[in-house]
């Protein structure tokens, strides 16, 4: 036998132990209407999408016997949890959600390594996790909140929700995200907001020292202030400006004006990172 | 759950985690303004206990009449997310709705905006550097972490230090501009991210 079919043999073996260890289980349930689904993962993926009808359903990979994954149900409400046994890590403590829901389910999903993704939905969302990267997309008229320590946001095309965005040190953007309440808030993280900032509501971008940059279209009808206590601030849209500011527009570090109608409020704000306000061009054009 | 059941469920357990409150405080500003509340109140709670900690035994003895008064139950049987961090955090845990009553009893709450002016007035002797990152017990928590998952230590080192520089910037901003509402959002604000570096870190990293 030559080393390569060895080598070739070990490599085998190792990747069917891996196999054999893996588990795979499914539960379902019937739900009513607008039905509460929460999964509490401490290391691994959740990732949710709708189902057609009032049915959840969870398929779950375990990485080993070292955990294991319960599922109950209370009335309209699921709730699937890992338990880790003495001794699981990060790596043989995994499981590996797919959820499939209906449409208008809040959904509630915890997981320390992540990634966290939700789509479709139009229930309420919430999403937490230390490290998880978190991807929200097509969410309508729902709440989403978000907390992340390290992880990166990403939302896309929510419209019509009540967003709030916490991450301490992820950069968070933002892409085509609407509605009557948007915050994000972060320490060190960058925030990225491309889209129009609707045409109502109340948007306050705000980072002590991540960097804030905001990339609008010409349509877009916002009364904007931002500054930066010790960063610059840079404005590349023109604003008209406002007959009264109620603090002082310190040149570089501070701007405040209109654009459009200014059916929006938007407030950036930060300590030392920079603000850039930027009009979108056509390679921008993301909706 | 309405407001009263939610307001008996903070006192009842150690937090707005399950999912009725969840819902009831994304349906009810009045209650999630005072879990906001609250948890600025948690994260100043271990600065109290350093300052004025009474002895154990007082707390052993209060705690001991609450129950044999039949006004508190034995906590619900959960997973512990970090036992010795509990253990040691204990204590400030009561302070939280005794905390929360008292601020609905003075009206603080609802006098929110004028809260911050004070709390800058009050620490306006004292050295914003010296107190405030050593105020909420970093190093309870990163010895906590370096028990449970060295790995993660650094991480939490560096957010730490980057949460206690946004406080320190937010609360010179204050001490410069006490008549400034959006000065006081931001210290608002740099605690609420302080607060959730500590929850997660309990709630979550550390399992």
């Amino acid at each position: 036998m030559t080393r390569g079919t060895v080598r070739a043999f070990v490599v085998g073996t190792m990747m069917v132990g891996t196999l054999l260890a893996e588990t795979h289980k499914e539960f379902r349930y019937n739900v009513g209407a607008r039905a509460g689904i929460s999964v509490n993962n401490t290391y691994g993926s959740i990732s949710v999408k709708p189902s057609s009808g009032n049915v959840v359903i969870v398929n779950a990979v375990l990485h080993s016997n070292d955990v294991e994954v319960d599922g109950t149900q209370n009335g309209n409400r699921v709730n699937i949890e890992s338990h880790l046994h003495p001794g699981a890590t990060a790596e043989s403590g995994r499981v590996d959600y797919e959820l499939l829901v209906p449409a208008d389910a809040s959904v509630m999903l915890h997981s320390s390594t992540g990634p966290l993704r939700a789509e479709k939905l139009h229930g309420d969302v919430t999403l937490e996790g230390s490290n998880a990267s978190v991807d929200v997309r097509d969410i309508s008229d729902a709440h989403v909140h978000v907390k992340t320590l390290n992880g990166p946001v990403t939302l896309s095309n929510v419209r019509d929700g009540h967003v709030e965005v916490d991450s301490l040190s992820g950069d968070v953007t933002l892409n085509g995200v609407t509605g009557q309440f948007v915050q994000v808030m972060s320490t060190s993280g960058k925030i990225n907001y491309i889209g129009d900032f609707g045409n109502s509501g109340e948007y306050r971008l705000t980072s002590h020292s991540g960097d804030i940059e905001a990339i609008i279209p010409e349509t877009t009808s916002a009364d904007v202030s931002a500054r930066s206590v010790r960063g610059q601030v840079q404005d590349e849209v023109p604003l008209q400006p406002k007959s009264h500011d109620w603090f002082y527009l310190k040149q570089g570090s501070a701007f405040a004006g209109t654009v459009g109608k200014a059916a929006s409020s938007v407030v950036l704000r930060t300590f030392s990172g920079k603000i850039h306000l930027k009009k979108r061009q056509n390679k921008d054009k993301t909706k | 759950m309405n407001c009263v059941e939610l307001q008996q469920s903070l006192a009842e357990n150690e937090g707005a985690n399950n999912w009725e409150q969840q819902a009831h405080l994304r349906s009810c500003p009045a209650c999630a303004a005072l879990v906001k509340e609250l948890s600025v109140i948690i994260a100043a709670a271990p600065r109290l206990l350093e300052d004025e900690e009474p002895s154990p035994r007082v707390w052993n003895s209060i705690e001991a009449t609450l129950r044999a008064e039949g006004l508190i139950r034995p906590q619900r049987i959960h997973r512990p997310l970090i036992p010795s961090f509990s253990e040691r955090w204990g204590m400030a845990r009561w302070l939280v709705p005794a905390a929360a009553t008292l601020l609905v009893l003075v009206g603080v709450f609802v006098n929110q905006r004028s809260l911050p002016t004070k709390v800058s007035e009050l620490r306006e002797p004292v050295s914003v550097a010296s107190t405030i990152p050593t105020g909420l017990n970093d190093n309870d928590l990163l010895q906590e972490i370096a028990n449970q998952s060295p790995e993660l230590r650094q991480q939490y080192e560096e957010n730490l230090r980057h949460v206690n520089e946004y406080i320190e910037d937010a609360l010179r901003n204050v001490q410069a501009n006490p008549g400034d509402e959006e000065a006081r959002r931001s210290l608002d604000e740099a605690f609420q991210e302080k607060a959730m570096l500590f929850d997660l870190a309990m709630d979550r990293s550390l399992q």
